[in-house]
């Protein structure tokens, strides 16, 4: 890791191409990448820079489910955020829970809530939602209506 | 060998939040583990959605009930992310001193617990008896024994009034006093040893993969704590040092747990005294678009917010993690291999809901008849400890310092 912060490690070599980077404050700086480059992201992020995944946050927007990966880095005292954006009606993206058990639960609690398929999970069970809950119906998606159906 | 698999949870009346575990054993030795969540989804982040900013934080206050102040802070701080508001200095110190009167009383909560569990109950109740004045001095001063509702966006709700600060003081003398001979007996017990040294040991490469929080992380000799590494409230106007343990095992979660009762106390001690007469809460007027992300060191580890707002009254999303989260799935990196006797205890030292494992009930994995109750699975862990006491054939500290008091009371 050497002496060099997070920020300055992402900056220098993130291998994905940063579409924008918003620092609001030192403390906290918004990545955008695509979302085929999140894995690469990501396991730079864990192996080189030494973060750890606080969370994955899923966003239901009109243009798509945007997703934001929050690395915590506690020696430079930052949050970076990852984000990237996920095309509706079948979201997709590339599991990081394959190499990070960090994210193995959350990536199946985005899927029962938002439902994006994450490729490659090593265990892509149900985790939130009850077994007796209908196939196809996400929850926390803004066009659901719950009247449509009984759980 | 034949393998059975033994479930815990999903419910129990007493739970903040149900779990199903799945244990695959093999005899005594459990071979893997798998656990299922989601039992008591109640939907917060979606109902804060319908909440006003300024409604949200009695909404989180009740995920939880024994770190209840953890949520809202972490809420408040994502929403002060968002909108760059910058709080008193007054109600940033009171702010401390109410995460800091939660971690005594959670972490003493849970040492009680775990030694019922063993079969101290002696510790049991001895915790608990010093758990007792931290609540009535919350009761004093924020007019509840839980639920602070101290927490509001800009500053706190309640000021500490001036002549309540030798009630806190002193209350702060008797916690630390028995924090100190408490903490003794139980380093120096011979049977807390056998029990829980080399137990359900998580290794640091493990609790880093996991990515686990408090005294789980801190416990495999990793300091992370957000208290330092973000600073919130006003941790960073005080002076106080982040407990690490080495081994990973119980033993070192229960050493950080109890040694950060002595920092706690330093904390709390050290705000009300730098605390100046002044405001306790910033006007704010609007919440503007954007997004924030906030957290809080609670007793169980780091609890994560993500505000975002579209300029309206109320956030678009609301992302909330709690420790348990991420702390959970570490039982299968230290679970398995260990026997049953012990793995109750192990995943009691992560400090999750802890009434889970009284519902243990081994079943026949061809048959699906229940072969043992869950009461008879804490007997289990009850008697393991009487075996190591007879063995020993001695008084143990622990013995010994019971007597004293008993002889004092009497």
């Amino acid at each position: 890791m050497g002496n060099s912060t997070a920020l300055a490690m992402v900056k220098e070599g993130l291998p994905a191409k940063i579409i924008e980077i918003v620092e609001r404050s030192p403390r906290r700086v918004y990545v955008y990448i695509a979302p085929d480059e999140i894995l690469d992201a990501a396991r730079f992020m864990f192996e080189q820079c030494g973060g750890r995944l606080a969370t994955v946050s899923g966003i239901d927007t009109r243009s798509g489910i945007e997703l934001v990966y929050h690395w915590m880095f506690p020696k430079d005292h930052q949050f970076i955020m990852i984000k990237t954006k996920v095309k509706k009606p079948f979201p997709e993206i590339d599991s990081i829970g394959r190499f990070l058990p960090a994210a193995n639960w959350i990536e199946r609690e985005i899927h029962d809530l938002f439902g994006v398929t994450f490729r490659g999970h090593p265990d892509f069970r149900r985790l939130l939602l009850a077994d007796s809950w209908p196939e196809g119906v996400h929850p926390y998606l803004r066009d659901v209506r719950f009247e449509e159906f009984q759980p | 060998m034949k393998k059975t698999v033994l479930p815990l949870g999903p419910f129990h009346p007493l739970l903040e939040e149900a779990e199903c575990y799945k244990l695959y054993v093999e005899g005594e030795t459990v071979v893997d583990i798998d656990m299922r969540i989601g039992y008591m989804h109640r939907g917060i982040e979606k109902l804060s959605q319908s909440k006003t900013f300024d409604q949200v934080p009695f909404n989180v206050e009740r995920i939880c009930g024994i770190c209840s102040t953890s949520h809202p802070i972490a809420y408040v701080n994502a929403v002060e992310d968002l909108a760059q508001i910058e709080i008193p200095e007054r109600a940033r110190h009171i702010r401390n001193i109410v995460c800091e009167l939660e971690r005594l009383e959670s972490h003493l909560l849970w040492a009680g617990l775990a030694g019922h569990f063993i079969g101290y109950d002696t510790v049991f109740m001895w915790a608990w008896k010093y758990r007792e004045p931290i609540l009535d001095i919350c009761e004093l001063v924020f007019g509840n024994r839980n639920h602070y509702a101290m927490m509001k966006i800009g500053g706190v709700r309640r000021d500490i009034k001036e002549e309540d600060y030798p009630a806190i003081n002193s209350m702060l003398d008797t916690v630390a006093a028995g924090a100190e001979l408490f903490t003794g007996a139980v380093m120096d017990d011979p049977v807390i040893h056998a029990r829980t040294k080399g137990v359900g040991i998580l290794t640091k490469e493990d609790a880093i993969a996991y990515g686990t929080v408090g005294p789980t992380v801190r416990g495999s000799d990793i300091a992370d704590d957000i208290r330092r590494d973000d600073p919130y409230a006003a941790y960073d106007m005080v002076d106080w040092n982040v407990v690490t343990y080495e081994g990973g095992d119980v033993f070192a979660k229960t050493a950080v747990r109890l040694l950060e009762l002595f920092e706690s106390v330093k904390i709390i001690r050290e705000s009300l005294a730098k605390m100046r007469p002044g405001p306790i809460e910033a006007e704010v007027r609007t919440i503007p678009r954007g997004e924030g992300v906030g957290h809080a060191e609670a007793p169980r580890g780091e609890v994560f917010h993500y505000v975002r707002s579209d300029g309206s009254s109320s956030p678009v999303r609301h992302k909330v993690r709690a420790p348990s989260y991420v702390n959970i799935p570490s039982f299968k990196a230290t679970c398995v291999g260990e026997t049953i006797a012990d793995v109750a205890l192990i995943t009691a030292a992560v400090d999750p809901c802890y009434c889970c494992t009284e519902r243990m009930a081994v079943v026949d994995r061809r048959t699906d008849d229940v072969l043992v109750t869950g009461e008879e699975l804490v007997r289990v862990s009850r008697e393991k400890t009487k075996r190591i006491k007879a063995d020993l054939g001695e008084q143990t500290p622990l013995d010994k310092l019971a007597h004293t008091l008993e002889r004092e009371r009497s």
